[in-house]
């Protein structure tokens, strides 16, 4: 009897609480639809601005930031102003889902850009899927974002994870057999991105007959990297396989230099194209390889523009992540100004998420298209520290400097 | 495991052992006199170490000089904090409130590092940095080595204040009896003061040390804390010696198993040790007649 009626409590409690959630969303949603024509369309984003992923969560912050100043000079879209709403979640996969819960149901924005790093991505992206959202996303680039049945994705870059080396992959295994790396260590910071990149050399060389001598994995939060960084040195590999976002590749290359490791080839996707490390580093990059989806330098017809409008904001010329948000942005603006619409009724939505899968886009990383899960499809270039500053050396048609090899010492 | 392998991951446990253990002394130190669990020890590490940086970046100096500054300047904080903000919490809930007390300020002082530095990933650019000193085919890296020299003079003056100086008797007699140490006249309340501002001190040293070979960011303080509340517990609450002791182990410990397990699992050495003491000893290993009343 009693608990009857304490299930009975419970039901109306929930109820109540549904109707008042409801009734708290509802006015946002419906102001949009009904006035009109001068309201800003309103962007919700959650990024990593706090925890471990702050440093190219505020990249992409300043990516997104700037498109939306530089639309609005421009005459907006549609010719409504955009207004970005950025929340923080503390690098948190709970945090990010519940985020966008609520900036789609209670604060009722038109449109939604995804925030950074795969692990953040795929819960973001869920939520999106739910409510019938276009979800384009500067940084979720590991395969797993794109095996889970989700139909509103788009990655805003050239390639995802497991292809960004594929260039170095087909230049190595193009070299003379006697000038071929012979062993391999590999070490990768235990996220989908990183690993993604560093795998995807990986298992091209090693179906190739190259042996792997080391495999580690470390977690987000090491700091201390002389323990492996003695197992590499150990091992004497001849060519080096970093996946790493951006501490960890630095610390892991000090504790690399203190113990006196020299590999031919270093490959290390994620610090190497961060501005700072040079700066961390000091004068030992020489020769330090990275794939990198975007440089300042491509000549591509929006990208000037990009980089003069950054560089007048900033004063420093964009990095990668600001890049990928700025093409979210205009990924995004293409769909909204080809549809015709900015609003969030699963109609518009689904317009715009049609749009996308028919079309290619015009960007600041080159021309993208999307397979059916959202995967670009084109690949990185790769870049190398030449004469102490980063430079495109392939693929052949676009590079700006010659790639060394053998790597000079650190 | 090859021997040379083997070599290298002894010393570069010791090595981290010896950072590890100077920020637990500080550690347990709070606890002892105070019964206080001070969560923010690691983001004050954190904030010496931004301060140490900052220095390095506006002067050119080599950062270890910063520690003129920081020392005395933790000190006075330290000291401070204890008589105006630890003092006041209610002697019979001081061992939780201190933990809601402390996580704030660690969270104030994360926030306030953002705020003033943003959440860019900060490294001090030495000429040395990436230097080592190979002895018997086991490279030692200098910024390592001076850490671990700064630890270990820092641990010894510790205890050179703790067992030969006036001031050191008495805070041992607060520590084991503050009832006791009251009738016999010592001003417990500023002793405990100055106990707190020493812990803090220390935090300045290892904060310095860590400058020199980590690159640092806001939130970093999170990885150190547990690590270390673990070593204290081990070590026996409020025993530096024990306190060392477990860090060197431990840290030792952590490096060796790296080699066959992965970074991943040899992490969990800490809270292993942990699980492991609370449950055959909860008073810890070295812990004395304090650690067993708590």
């Amino acid at each position: 009897m009693r608990a009857t009626r304490r299930l009975t409590v419970a039901a109306i409690a929930a109820t109540a609480a549904l109707s008042l959630s409801a009734c708290l969303a509802s006015p946002g949603q419906s102001g949009e639809e009904t006035d009109g024509a001068d309201d800003p369309i309103v962007i919700g984003v959650s990024l990593p601005l706090t925890g471990d992923f702050a440093e190219p969560g505020k990249g992409v912050q300043r990516g997104y930031e700037a498109w939306a100043a530089h639309t609005n000079e421009n005459g907006g879209l549609l010719g409504r102003q955009v207004e970005l709403v950025i929340v923080d979640d503390q690098s948190n996969a709970d945090r990010v889902a519940s985020d966008y819960e609520r900036l789609i149901n209670q604060d009722g924005v038109d449109l939604v850009f995804g925030p950074f790093s795969t692990r953040l991505v795929v819960p973001a992206a869920q939520v999106a899927q739910d409510y019938g959202f276009l979800f384009v996303e500067p940084a979720g680039a590991a395969a797993e974002v794109f095996t889970q049945g989700f139909d509103n994705l788009f990655y805003a870059a050239p390639a995802i994870a497991d292809d960004h080396y594929n260039h170095l992959a087909d230049d190595i295994l193009a070299l003379p057999e006697d000038e071929q790396p012979k062993s391999i260590a590999v070490a990768s910071m235990d996220d989908p991105f990183a690993m993604g990149t560093a795998y995807g050399l990986r298992d091209k060389l090693a179906e190739a007959g190259i042996e792997v001598v080391v495999d580690e994995v470390y977690p987000p939060n090491t700091t201390d990297f002389s323990g492996i960084a003695a197992k590499i040195a150990d091992s004497e590999a001849e060519l080096l396989i970093v996946g790493s976002q951006y501490q960890d590749g630095v610390n892991l290359v000090v504790a690399l230099q203190q113990q006196g490791y020299q590999p031919q080839m270093a490959a290390i996707s994620g610090a190497p194209t961060n501005a700072e490390f040079p700066a961390a580093i000091g004068d030992k990059t020489e020769g330090i390889l990275a794939p990198t989806g975007y440089t300042t330098t491509a000549p591509y017809p929006s990208n000037e523009e990009f980089v003069e409008a950054y560089t007048a904001e900033h004063g420093t010329p964009p990095a990668e992540d600001e890049a990928n948000a700025w093409t979210t942005g205009q990924v995004v603006a293409a769909a909204v100004e080809a549809v015709g619409c900015a609003d969030p009724t699963p109609e518009c939505q689904g317009q715009l998420i049609d749009w996308l899968h028919e079309n290619e886009v015009e960007t600041v990383v080159g021309t993208l298209g999307w397979d059916a899960e959202g995967r670009p499809q084109s690949a990185h270039l790769i870049q190398q520290y030449v004469d102490g500053e980063i430079k495109i050396v392939l693929p052949e048609d676009v590079k700006e400097a010659d790639l060394i090899h053998p790597k000079p010492e650190w | 495991m090859t021997g040379a392998l083997f070599a290298q991951s002894l010393v570069l446990g010791i090595l981290l052992g010896g950072l590890y253990a100077l920020l637990a002394a500080g550690l347990t130190l709070y606890f002892g006199v105070m019964r206080v669990v001070m969560i923010a020890h690691s983001a004050f590490l954190i904030l010496a170490a931004y301060l140490a940086w900052y220095f390095h970046e506006r002067t050119g100096i080599d950062p270890l000089l910063s520690l003129v500054i920081t020392v005395p300047l933790f000190f006075v904080v330290g000291y401070g904090m204890q008589r105006f903000l630890v003092s006041r919490l209610r002697p019979i809930s001081l061992t939780t409130m201190s933990v809601l007390l402390t996580f704030a300020i660690a969270l104030t002082i994360e926030g306030l590092l953002g705020f003033v530095w943003t959440g860019t990933q900060r490294r001090v650019q030495l000429d040395y940095s990436g230097t080592s000193i190979e002895v018997a085919g086991v490279s030692i890296a200098v910024v390592k080595l001076i850490a671990f020299g700064l630890a270990a003079v820092s641990l010894g003056a510790l205890y050179l204040i703790l067992r030969k100086t006036s001031f050191g008797r008495a805070l041992r007699a607060t520590t084991q009896h503050p009832e006791a140490a009251r009738l016999v006249g010592i001003d417990t309340d500023r002793v405990a003061g100055l106990g707190f501002g020493l812990g803090l001190a220390t935090a300045a040293v290892g904060g310095t040390a860590l400058s020199l070979d980590y690159t640092i960011y806001p939130s970093l303080h999170w990885h150190w804390i547990g690590p270390l509340m673990a070593i204290i517990v081990v070590g026996g609450l409020g025993s530096i010696p024990g306190a060392a002791i477990a860090a060197l182990l431990l840290g030792v410990a952590a490096s060796l198993l790296q080699v066959p397990l992965g970074t991943t699992w040899a992490q969990t050495v800490f809270y292993l040790a942990l699980f492991v003491t609370l449950m055959i000893r909860p008073q810890g290993f070295f812990g004395g007649r304090l650690a067993q009343r708590f």
